[in-house]
C-alpha cells in the first residue's frame, strides 16, 4: 500500500480525535455552574475561603488556557477521565471498563449477524431484481429502515417475552440464580441475549440490504460482467466472481460510517432491555446530570468510531487498489 | 415539506402542454406511486398536525383525565388509556404536532445551515472551504447522538426550562430544534458544495463576473436557484432524520412530559413497563405513526430522486 495514502488517513484520524478532545474541554467547560460548585455539591453555607481553596486545589484559579487545557490534555492522556459523581466518586475509567463488555458482545455480534444476512439478502435481490424476493425484501428493508431501533425491541419484546413467555424480559442474567456449571449460564446468557441481538441484526439488517442490493445492481451494468456473460460463464459464477467482489467495495466504508449512526441505536436498545451495557449507563448518567460519566461515554464511543473508520479505509486501500494514490 | 398543490405551469387548465416541455417535477413525483403514497401520508399527518383539538378535544393532562387507568382498548377509548387515565388516541394525536413541528423547525435550521455553508464553502474555496469541509467532516464521523444528548442536557440546564413558547413550542423542545441543527448539517454542506463547484465552472456565473457582480450576489441570485432543487431533495430525508433524532432523544428522557411527542409517549410507555404488561395500545399507535411518517419521506424522497436523476431512473 502507498505510504502516502496510508499516512494522510492516519492524519485524518488523528486530527478527529484531537478535535474529539478539544470539544470535551470545551463542553466540560460550559457546563452549567461554576465546576467548583458541583465539587463542592450543594453544601449550604459555603464560605468564600473554602471556595478559594477548592479552586486552588483542583486548579480553578488558574487561567483556562494554557494551565487548565493542558492540565486536562495531561489527565486525558493517561486515562484518567475524572469521577462519576452518581456512582460515588468512582473513576470514569472504571465504571467505563465495566459496561464496555456487555456492549460488545452485543453489538459485535449484532454487527456480524447483520452484515452476514444484510449482505447476503442485498445482493440476492440486486442480481434478481424485480422478482418477488426482490419486492418483499426491499419493502421489509424499508419499514425496518424507518424504524427506530428502540420500538422495534418494544415490539419483540412484546410478543416474544410477554405474550409468547419464550424469553426473560430484562437484564442479562437472572438476578440471584446459581449456576451448577458454565453451561447453565451460558443457557441463562442466551435467553437473555436473544431478544436484543434479535433487536440489533434486524435494525441494520434493513440499511445494509438496501445498501448492497444497490450496489449490486451498479455493478451488474459495469463492461466487464457483460464481458464475463459473453464468455459463457454460468450465472452464479458471474455474480460470486466477477460482481460481488466488487460489490462489496463501498459496504467497508459504509459500514464503518454508520457505526456513529448505530451507536444511537446501541443506547436505546440497551435500555429497553435493561442490558448494562454503555447505552444504559448513558441514559442513567443523563438522568443524574452525570457530566463526567457522560463526556467519558463521549470521549470512549467517538475514539471507537474513528479507529473503526481508519481501520475500515485501510482495509479499503487493500482491497482496491485504485485508491492507494 | 408539502410544496403547494398549484400546477407551476399554466394553472388546471393546462392540459394541451406545447410538446418537449416537461412538467413540473411535484406533477413528475405525483404521477409515480412512490411519490403519490408518500405525499397522501404526509397530508394526512399535516391535517392531524394542524387540527388535533377539533379532531379529539383539547390535550388531556393528569388534572383532566377521566378514564379508567391502563385500560385497553373500548368504545369510550378508541386507543385504551395511559396510567392516568388519558385517552392514548388524544396524545397520539396531539403528539403528531409536537414531533411534526420540532421535525419541520429543525429541518429549517439544518438546511439553511448547510446550505449557507454549502454555497460558501465551494462559491469561496481556500481556506474558508478547507476548515468548514474540515469541521462537516468531523460532524459525519462521530457518534453525534452522544453529542446531542449532552449538548442538549447542558443547553438546558444553562438555558432553563421555562414556560416559554416559541410556536407554540416550548422553550425546553427549541433546544432540541437547534441541536438537531448543529449535528446534522454537515451532509447537506457536503451535497450543495459539490454542485456549487459544478455551477461555479458554468459560463453563466463567468459572464455575472464579467459585468461585475460581486460574490454575494452570484451566489444568491445565480447559484442559490440552481441548487434549490438540490435543497428540497434533501430536505425531504433531512425532515426524516430529524423526526427519528427527536424521538430518540425523547425516548432517552430528553423530552417534555407537558408537551408530549411520539418519542415522549414511547418513553413514557418503557417507564411504566408497557411492553412487559402487555400494554399494547400504549405505544404501537405512536410507533405506527413514526414508522408511516419517516416511510412517507423515505418514498417522497426516492422518488424526488428519480426526477431529479434522469440516470439514476434508467438505471433502476
Amino acid at each position: 500500500m502507498g505510504s502516502r495514502y496510508l499516512l494522510r488517513r492516519v492524519a485524518t484520524a488523528c486530527f478527529t480525535i484531537v478535535m474529539i478532545v478539544v470539544l470535551n474541554f470545551v463542553l466540560f467547560r460550559a457546563m452549567p455552574g461554576s465546576p467548583e460548585r458541583i465539587l463542592l455539591g450543594r453544601m449550604p453555607g459555603v464560605t468564600a475561603e473554602v471556595l478559594a481553596q477548592t479552586r486552588a486545589r483542583w486548579g480553578l484559579d488558574k487561567p483556562l488556557f494554557p494551565d487548565q487545557f493542558v492540565a486536562y490534555l495531561n489527565s486525558t492522556a493517561q486515562g484518567d477521565l475524572g469521577f462519576s459523581y452518581a456512582a460515588r466518586g468512582r473513576p470514569v475509567t472504571e465504571v467505563l471498563a465495566q459496561h464496555l463488555g456487555p456492549t460488545l458482545l452485543l453489538f459485535g455480534l449484532g454487527e456480524i449477524l447483520a452484515i452476514v444476512l444484510g449482505l447476503t439478502l442485498g445482493s440476492y435481490s440486486g442480481w434478481k431484481r424485480g422478482s418477488p424476493v426482490d419486492y418483499v425484501g426491499n419493502a421489509i428493508s424499508l419499514i425496518l429502515y424507518s424504524m427506530p431501533y428502540f420500538l422495534l425491541g418494544m415490539a419483540l419484546l412484546l410478543i416474544f417475552s410477554t405474550g409468547a413467555g419464550w424469553f426473560p424480559t430484562f437484564g442479562m442474567l437472572t438476578a440471584g440464580a446459581t449456576y451448577d456449571n458454565p453451561l447453565d449460564v451460558a443457557l441463562d446468557l442466551g435467553g437473555h441475549l436473544a431478544l436484543p441481538l434479535a433487536t440489533v441484526a434486524l435494525g441494520l439488517i434493513g440499511q445494509y440490504a438496501i445498501l448492497m442490493r444497490s450496489s449490486v445492481v451498479e455493478t451488474l451494468s459495469e463492461d466487464y460482467v457483460t464481458t464475463a456473460r459473453a464468455m459463457g460463464f454460468r450465472d452464479d459464477r458471474v455474480l460470486r466472481r466477477h460482481a460481488l467482489p466488487n460489490a462489496m467495495l463501498p459496504t467497508v466504508t459504509l459500514v464503518a460510517i454508520n457505526l456513529g449512526y448505530v451507536v444511537a441505536g446501541a443506547i436505546t436498545v440497551e435500555v429497553v432491555f435493561n442490558w448494562p451495557g454503555l447505552g444504559t449507563l448513558t441514559v442513567d448518567a443523563l438522568a443524574s446530570r452525570d457530566y463526567p460519566v457522560l463526556q467519558g461515554v463521549f470521549l470512549l464511543l467517538s475514539v471507537a468510531v474513528v479507529f473503526a473508520n481508519l481501520g475500515a479505509d485501510l482495509l479499503y486501500g487493500v482491497l482496491d487498489p485504485r485508491v492507494r494514490t | 415539506m408539502t410544496a403547494p398543490a398549484v400546477p407551476a405551469d399554466g394553472g388546471p387548465g393546462a392540459v394541451a402542454r406545447p410538446a418537449g416541455r416537461k412538467p413540473s417535477v411535484l406533477r413528475q413525483v405525483l404521477a409515480r406511486p412512490d411519490g403519490m403514497a408518500g405525499f397522501v401520508i404526509l397530508v394526512v399527518f399535516t391535517v392531524l398536525a394542524l387540527v388535533p383539538t377539533l379532531l379529539v378535544g383539547p390535550l388531556q393532562t393528569a388534572v383532566t383525565a377521566t378514564g379508567p387507568r391502563l385500560a385497553p382498548p373500548s368504545i369510550g377509548y378508541p386507543l385504551g388509556t395511559d396510567e392516568l387515565g388519558r385517552s392514548i388516541l388524544n396524545l397520539t394525536v396531539h403528539a403528531t404536532r409536537v414531533s411534526m413541528v420540532i421535525g419541520f423547525l429543525a429541518t429549517i435550521v439544518t438546511v439553511l445551515i448547510g446550505a449557507v455553508l454549502g454555497i460558501m464553502s465551494g462559491f469561496v474555496g481556500g481556506r474558508f472551504d478547507a476548515v468548514t469541509m474540515r469541521i462537516a467532516d468531523f460532524f459525519l464521523v462521530i457518534p453525534t447522538f452522544v453529542l446531542a444528548i449532552i449538548l442538549t442536557a447542558i443547553i438546558r440546564d444553562v438555558v432553563g426550562t421555562g414556560s416559554t413558547e416559541i410556536l407554540g413550542i416550548r422553550l425546553s423542545l427549541i433546544t432540541i430544534v437547534i441541536v438537531i441543527g448543529i449535528t446534522s448539517w454537515s451532509s447537506t454542506a457536503r451535497i450543495i458544495r459539490s454542485q456549487t463547484l459544478s455551477l461555479k465552472e458554468r459560463a453563466f456565473v463567468d459572464r455575472a463576473r464579467v459585468i461585475g457582480a460581486g460574490g454575494g450576489h452570484i451566489m444568491r441570485r445565480h447559484v442559490l436557484p440552481n441548487v434549490t432543487n438540490l435543497i428540497v431533495a434533501n430536505a425531504v430525508l433531512v425532515f426524516a432524520g430529524a423526526i427519528l433524532t427527536e424521538t430518540t432523544l425523547a425516548f432517552v428522557g430528553l423530552g417534555d412530559p407537558f408537551q408530549p411527542s411520539w418519542g415522549q409517549i414511547l418513553d413514557a410507555a418503557r417507564q411504566v413497563g408497557a411492553p412487559s404488561l402487555g400494554a399494547w395500545w400504549y405505544f404501537v399507535p405512536a410507533g405506527v405513526c413514526i414508522v408511516l411518517v419517516v416511510f412517507a419521506f423515505t418514498l417522497l424522497g426516492n422518488a424526488l430522486d428519480a426526477v431529479l436523476n434522469p440516470k439514476l431512473q434508467a438505471r433502476r
